[in-house]
């Protein structure tokens, strides 16, 4: 009895003190920042060490369901995400499907496959400034002098509409790598023999895929989908690299107009209140898709 | 695809928080100083060792260009350090589209620089702000220096009664033009009125549809103002109290209409709408006739477009006359500097004649007036940046100038691009802009 009832603490003190580094980082890195944002929130924050801020109450809140430019970015964050996360998954599952397929080089295409993902946002942002420059870049090239599919330039970073377009391009371009290595990971965990039973009872290749593939992976694709609905309402490093939200703010998504608030203007009041909606967003999001889409006896 | 980035992203966020809030907490602000002229601001400056004892090292944060920056790590630097060798510079180049936001950041989280070469539109937001020194509190000897440079400089750095730095070049925007283009278009003078400039856009036109008579980066304060000002128009009264009647006064919409008529004939590049446009590249391969550039200019094509010569001519003139806009630099201390003493030093010798002649070998304009002869006979070129500004007027002094900038800027776009005529687009900027004045 009592050797039992110290061992348990003992276990129990093992424990906690594993959990002490982690949990001190969480709480000092994560939890007291945002405790603290949202504090500044409800200020007109003063960025001074020393100086005095204004209670202000919900007032930072508010100010953003009448900014226009806040709608203008909640419009785009929302764009963004609906192109680009379909975009990337079917991208991905093809990509993935060919890689299982391919009998050999399967490491090798996976790696190519893989490297937008580890190229730095920077490199990857400036090439494709590049690509998509009105005078010198090659998709005019290709669209005006080779496939004569137009007949002027496209000042493609110049209006909003058509460097969301390129905006876009970058965004899927370089994540379809992720959900391709937790695809093909998923493809390879399928037993054969049900794709062995299925082919016995006739069924094709898209019979194969509809009712064995598709629902063997369920549990995986709608983990891919929230982790890339939260990424795309985070989207931030493509519109700050490529147009900074210019033109007039019309390419502003929530958190580059955050960062240019907070960060330009000094209002770090209003910049911690978009903050707390988007994050307040991404929750709300997150809980709806895995309320609607998990199935009980998923995790 | 973007949860690494974004999570790490998030963590910079959460630095950046929490770095503000050890900087809120930390008792480093103990007295609150503040621009009053109070006794305990001399002693606690004045007082403590008069000079430095052993070596010290203070941070300078520049925006020079590169050319700039050779001369001044490898000429100024260098005769500092022989004459102060217990000080240490550590310069920092910054560029400047990042460096009111770098500098911003590190304010807040207690780490500000020494001492930085400020753009003097940044002054007075600084002081403001309660970040900067006031020079004329701090330095026994500000009097001297007060005298020896322009008063039109100078004036950028007073704020609320007090100085808060000293000029350290200047510069405002001339027409730069290009000979061999006006050459092939059959003209040979440039232009002195904006009636006559418009003519010669048109016959550079004529020479081709690449062929562009100006460019501009976009539609910022430092772009338009010349020809918002030259036009007789105006952003605000004289006292800076409110924009209504100036900013859509019929003057400053004619300069928008103007701008308009220059990119719809295709006479103004379409960079000026955003997406990046290299002027002085254009310039040098004789697509672009003409530029409003500054001092600088000639240093940077001896050094990429050595081929290229560069002909200077006055702002056209409009109605309001021949006016452009007044740049430059000012040189500005941090209240948490820790070795203040050893960075006035550093900052009497920025404006002594040896630096200020050193750095005008680059095209930096002189503040001193007892320097000026000898830095027109160095550098001809010059003395018409000096005519031009006898007439130049700074962009406004306000501390919310970022954002009736930002303003102005989406404004501008909105015009060029044909969403709405320049007098509606006006109106509705006038009323914002009030308030933003309003605001401190």
């Amino acid at each position: 009895m009592w050797n039992q009832g110290s061992l348990r603490a003992q276990r129990l003190r093992a424990a906690y003190l594993f959990m002490l580094p982690g949990m001190t980082f969480f709480l000092i890195f994560y939890l007291y920042p945002l405790i603290q944002a949202l504090q500044i929130s409800l200020y007109e924050w003063s960025i001074m060490p020393g100086q005095d801020s204004r209670f202000v109450g919900a007032a930072n809140y508010l100010r953003a369901l009448r900014d226009p430019i806040f709608w203008i970015s909640m419009r785009n964050t929302v764009l963004y995400t609906a192109v680009t996360v379909p975009g990337q998954m079917i991208l991905a599952m093809l990509v993935a499907l060919a890689l299982h397929a391919i009998p050999r080089w399967r490491v090798l295409f996976r790696t190519l496959y893989y490297l937008p993902v580890i190229t730095s946002w920077v490199v990857a942002a400036l090439l494709f400034k590049f690509l998509f420059h009105s005078q010198s870049g090659l998709i005019n090239y290709l669209l005006v002098d080779v496939l004569h599919l137009s007949d002027h330039y496209i000042p493609w970073l110049q209006n909003p509409e058509t460097a969301l377009v390129a905006i876009m391009t970058l965004g899927i371009w370089k994540g379809i790598g992720w959900s391709m290595v937790i695809f093909l990971a998923a493809l390879q965990d399928i037993p054969l023999e049900l794709y062995e039973a299925a082919a016995l009872d006739g069924a094709g290749r898209w019979g194969q895929f509809r009712y064995i593939t598709l629902p063997m992976m369920r549990p995986t694709v709608i983990f891919v989908l929230v982790m890339l609905v939260i990424g795309g309402f985070n989207v931030f490093l493509p519109v700050y690299l490529m147009t900074g939200g210019a033109p007039m703010h019309r390419t502003e998504t929530l958190l580059t107009y955050m960062y240019n608030e907070a960060f330009n203007f000094l209002d770090f009041g209003y910049g911690a209140a978009l903050s707390y909606m988007l994050a307040i967003l991404i929750f709300l999001l997150s809980f709806i898709q895995i309320k609607l889409l998990r199935r009980p006896m998923e995790l | 695809m973007c949860q690494p980035k974004a999570s790490a992203f998030r963590i910079g966020i959460s630095w950046m928080l929490l770095a503000l809030l050890a900087a809120a907490c930390a008792p480093a602000a103990t007295p609150t100083p503040g621009p009053s002229p109070t006794p305990v601001v001399m002693e606690r400056v004045v007082t403590p060792t008069p000079t430095p004892k052993g070596p010290v090292t203070i941070t300078f944060w520049h925006a020079y260009n590169p050319e700039e920056t050779k001369v001044f790590n490898e000429q100024v630097l260098p005769a500092f350090h022989q004459k102060f060798p217990n000080i240490r510079i550590e310069a920092q180049q910054v560029p400047y589209d990042e460096f009111r936001r770098k500098l911003l950041t590190s304010i807040a989280g207690g780490t500000a620089p020494d001492v930085i070469r400020s753009d003097i539109i940044w002054v007075p937001e600084l002081a403001a702000m309660g970040a900067l020194e006031a020079l004329d509190m701090i330095m026994p000897d500000f009097n001297a220096y007060k005298e020896k440079v322009f008063p039109g400089p100078l004036s950028t750095n007073l704020w609320q009664g007090h100085y808060y730095g000293l000029p350290l070049d200047t510069n405002t925007r001339l027409l730069m033009w290009n000979k061999e283009m006006y050459a092939a278009a059959g003209i040979a003078e440039p232009p002195k009125t904006i009636d006559e400039f418009l003519r010669v856009c048109e016959r550079i036109k004529a020479l081709g549809r690449d062929k562009y008579c100006f460019a501009d980066g976009g539609t910022y304060g430092w772009a338009v103002l010349p020809w918002i000002w030259s036009f007789g128009g105006d952003l605000t009264d004289p006292e800076m109290k409110t924009a209504s009647g100036y900013v859509n006064g019929p003057d400053t919409v004619a300069a928008y209409e103007f701008l308009k008529g220059m990119l719809d004939k295709g006479y103004l590049h379409p960079g000026i709408l955003g997406g990046g446009v290299d002027t002085a590249g254009g310039f040098a391969r004789d697509e672009i006739a003409n530029l409003l550039e500054g001092p600088w200019m000639p240093a940077i094509f001896a050094a990429q477009y050595p081929q290229k010569q560069i002909q200077w001519a006055l702002m056209p003139a409009g109605k309001g006359g021949s006016v452009s806009v007044v740049g430059g630099e000012d040189i500005v201390l941090f209240k948490q500097s820790r070795n203040k003493e050893a960075a006035l030093e550093f900052i009497r010798f920025m404006l002594s004649p040896e630096a200020q002649l050193m750095m005008a070998r680059a095209g930096q304009v002189p503040v001193r007036t007892d320097v000026i002869e000898q830095a027109v006979q160095a550098q001809p070129y010059f003395a018409l940046f000096f005519e031009q500004l006898k007439t130049a007027r700074a962009r406004l002094p306000h501390p919310n100038w970022p954002k009736i900038e930002d303003l102005l800027t989406s404004t501008g776009q909105a015009i060029l691009r044909g969403e709405k005529g320049a007098k509606e687009a006006l109106d509705e900027l006038a009323p914002k802009i009030d308030a933003l004045l309003k605001q401190q």
